[in-house]
């Protein structure tokens, strides 16, 4: 047997699972000290990262690559449980540098702290799950691979096991995400008495001709609402903020940063098929014969769901008072943006979408970082409690501003290059997606104020009386001072890319641009 | 064949029965009860429809694992097993969405031919090399599943030395 | 040679699911929205074995093969939300969601 050709694809999954193991395996072994099991895991996704990178052909690492140059983005012979594409491997660096900044950054806790093999362990995992994701071409595979992520992610929100917040945003967690997977798999099964597969490459060749129409259109209306709840939109979005705000925050920050953007990804995976070839139905309107126009349809439908997620997002998160929340319902809206993507369907608007998943995961996971370092230096939940924050550090209070300029959409930020190729792909397809565009910039505009009023209560108000440093960003009992201005080097480092991250790519944004224009043009060719 | 017709509407009629007496009933251990006759009753609905394998796990998982999970679940969190605390009104707007999700369900039994079809026979070794070649990867992901569930709910319960 | 009406099986699986989101949306208690996420979720493998059993084949054969993997994962699932609220109780000493009341709603 050769194993190299046989496992060689999959070399990012195995590092994920043998980390996993490995960290579980020291914790029986009573090895649990927070640096030791952390470093397992920073190493492991910064591996599997840059065998993900090698694969996507970038040029310093393109002779590490594993996967034969002719089976990435090749089209299907006859119906594989999963293919790799281009604009999937993209997707696994962005879930691979979610993870990856989250356990550097968690390197900073107190190496007491309980739980943390745990952490890590369960970490790894869900990463491992949304990567599986990247790859699926059916639709069985992939919603299993979802819920290795879910699962995964509703321990992780439990993990401190003493804290009732955390159990409680644990519990609520639990339920939304058994109740969206009944809501999937109920779809899911649905779509398979309609064509009889569920095969997503299928699927695309049959989408047009099958004699089901209600049934489909049932199948795709549960689909839409059982993946709404993972990718957080507009009505299945009130559980994410007391789950990111109740989370401990580094948690919070893999959730928002990493793991809601596979739901947006499924999003790409399930319904680009039929929104690119069931154009038109027969004449006889669209349920009298044997099929339906569904793609016009889900366009709509989807549409709608971005323009609610971005506004009711936006609107709400200019009435919070708490950090955490803001920024979770930011979250929200930023979700409305990456749904314009799909439902456009164009490879440019696909383009947009992706960078602005890419950048996503370093504004706002490196938001929440900077969040989870701070509350650790004793600053309080309010926004309030951040006056002065800017003047009193000034480099943190640069980097988290340049995080937030990047969420407002402002020039020379990696977040202005995502929304400018996001809407003008949306303008270029005419019809009602000039509205998207619109809609999309009215709430940028929007969301500046909520931005705003943060930069100007950490820059310009006067500084609060200095508070005594607490210690611990969760539980544990260390009080001691951290290097690298209170942050600890783990945690300064990953804020540190992150902001590096934002800069280079808003910048120079053909570092990213161009492969990911690529990959998404490749994936509209490929069309499953 | 009016044996399997009569069979088949007898176990739906219970199958829908007990599902909304497991919910209504005031008491969480006779919601046990309701849920584990519940689930013996699909798998005789699965054992109608010629899915034997499929029988035998519902009994196995459902009724046998889910229902002892679920009352060991009852019997550790409540000091008073006979709970009241169960029972809440009923609300229009949830029996509202219900009623309507049942009827978009139902509008989709146009679609379908109104005569009897036949029921296919698969052999369960079939069944499994499906399982365990074409489609192994699924296995793999409920294994990584599993792996997850086990180690951090292990974790959760697990009474520390703190 | 079983033959049996297709239509009975749509009409059982949707009402199994009505029943489920009625009970996910009303009930409070932990283990009853448990209870009631599993009645649902008995109505999409209803569903996949009785398409099974009315067509063919490789199409029939990944039918049963789903329902086969999801009862497993449905199982998993609840050992999951069990250790998730026996967690919870030992903190808070109650398993009602809408006593649960720290986070705002």
């Amino acid at each position: 047997m050769d194993i190299g050709s046989f496992a060689g694809p999959f070399l990012p999954e195995i590092f994920l699972l043998a980390g996993a193991l490995l960290v579980f395996l020291l914790d029986v072994l009573n090895v649990r000290r927070n640096e030791v099991v952390g470093a397992i895991a920073v190493v492991t996704t910064a591996l599997a990262l840059l065998f993900v990178v090698a694969d996507l052909g970038f040029a310093p690492f393109a002779g590490l690559a594993t996967i034969p140059a002719g089976a990435i983005d090749a089209t299907p012979s006859g119906a594989p449980l999963y293919t790799f594409t281009s604009l999937g491997l993209v997707f696994q660096g962005v879930f691979l540098a979610a993870a990856f900044l989250v356990s550097l950054a968690s390197l900073s806790r107190p190496s007491e702290e309980r739980g943390a093999p745990i952490f890590y362990g369960l970490l790894l995992i869900a990463t491992l799950g949304m990567v599986l994701v990247a790859i699926a071409s059916d639709l069985i595979f992939l919603l299993l691979a979802i819920e290795v992520s879910s699962i995964a992610t509703y321990l992780l929100v439990a993990y401190t096991r003493r804290d009732s917040r955390s159990l409680e945003a644990a519990m609520k967690f639990y339920i939304i995400g058994a109740l969206s997977t009944v809501l999937s798999f109920f779809g899911a099964s649905l779509l398979y008495g309609a064509y009889g597969t569920t095969n997503l490459v299928a699927i695309a060749h049959v989408a047009g001709t099958v004699g089901y129409p209600v049934l489909v259109l049932l199948g795709y209306g549960f689909l839409i609402a059982g993946l709404a709840f993972k990718a957080t939109l507009v009505p299945f979005h009130a559980w994410a903020v007391d789950v990111y705000d109740g989370a401990p925050t580094d948690v919070s920050s893999f959730l928002a940063g990493g793991s809601k953007k596979v739901g947006i990804f499924a999003f790409f995976l399930v319904f680009l098929a039929p929104i690119l070839y069931v154009r038109t139905a027969p004449s006889g309107g669209p349920f009298t014969t044997g099929t339906v126009a569904l793609g016009p349809v889900l366009q709509l439908t989807l549409s709608v769901v971005a323009v609610l997620t971005m506004t009711v997002g936006n609107v709400l998160a200019l009435l919070q008072k708490e950090m955490k929340r803001m920024l979770a319902y930011s979250s929200i809206s930023q979700a409305g943006y990456m749904m314009i993507g799909i439902a456009v369907g164009t490879a440019p608007a696909l383009a947009g979408a992706t960078l602005q998943v890419f950048a996503h995961v370093f504004m706002k996971g490196g938001a929440f970082l900077v969040v989870a370092g701070v509350s650790a230096l004793g600053v309080g939940p309010l926004i309030e409690d951040w006056r002065g924050l800017g003047t009193r550090k000034p480099v943190l209070g640069v980097a988290f501003g340049l995080m937030l300029l990047s969420l407002a959409g402002v020039p020379l930020t990696v977040g202005f290059v995502s929304k400018f190729v996001l809407f003008s792909a949306a303008v270029d397809a005419r019809g009602y997606f000039v509205w998207l565009a619109v809609a999309g910039l009215l709430n940028s505009a929007l969301s500046v104020f909520y931005y705003a009023r943060v930069l100007k209560i950490m820059f310009f108000d006067a500084p609060i009386p200095r508070a005594q440093p607490t210690g611990a960003v969760v539980g544990g009992s260390e009080p001691a001072r951290l290097p690298a201005g209170g942050l600890g080097y783990g945690r300064a480092m990953a804020i540190g890319i992150a902001v590096a991250v934002i800069v280079a790519a808003g910048i120079y944004p053909q570092l990213v641009l161009g492969p990911i224009q690529n990959a998404a043009q490749h994936f509209v060719n490929l069309g499953i | 064949m009016i044996l399997e017709e009569l069979a088949f509407a007898a176990l739906a009629a219970t199958a829908v029965l007990t599902a909304i007496a497991a919910l209504l009933v005031r008491e969480l251990v006779h919601t046990i009860l309701w849920i584990a006759i519940f689930f013996v009753d699909l798998a005789a609905i699965y054992f109608l429809l010629d899915a034997p394998f499929l029988g035998v796990l519902q009994l196995g998982v459902y009724a046998g694992a889910v229902t002892i999970l679920l009352l060991f679940g009852i019997m550790t969190t409540r000091k008073r097993i006979f709970s009241r605390e169960a029972a809440t009104g009923i609300g229009p707007v949830p029996f509202g969405l219900a009623v309507v999700t049942f009827i978009f369900l139902v509008a989709a039994i146009g679609e379908f031919p109104q005569g009897s079809g036949t029921i296919t026979i698969y052999d369960p070794s079939a069944l499994s090399a499906n399982l365990f070649n074409v489609n192994g990867p699924w296995l793999l992901l409920l294994g990584l599943i599993m792996l997850a569930a086990v180690t951090g709910a292990i974790y959760l319960v697990r009474e520390g030395r703190e | 040679m079983t033959s049996l009406a297709e239509i009975g099986f749509v009409a059982l699986s949707s009402a199994l699911l009505a029943i489920g989101l009625f009970g996910i949306l009303t009930r409070r208690n932990f283990i009853l929205l448990l209870i009631a996420i599993e009645i649902a979720m008995n109505a999409a493998i209803l569903n996949f074995i009785y398409f099974a059993a009315f067509s063919s084949g490789t199409a029939g054969l990944t039918g049963q093969a789903i329902a086969v993997v999801v009862i497993g994962f449905a199982a998993t699932e609840v050992a999951v939300g069990l250790g998730i609220v026996l967690a919870l109780n030992r903190v808070k000493g109650t398993i009602n969601v809408a006593r649960a009341t720290e986070l705002k709603l």
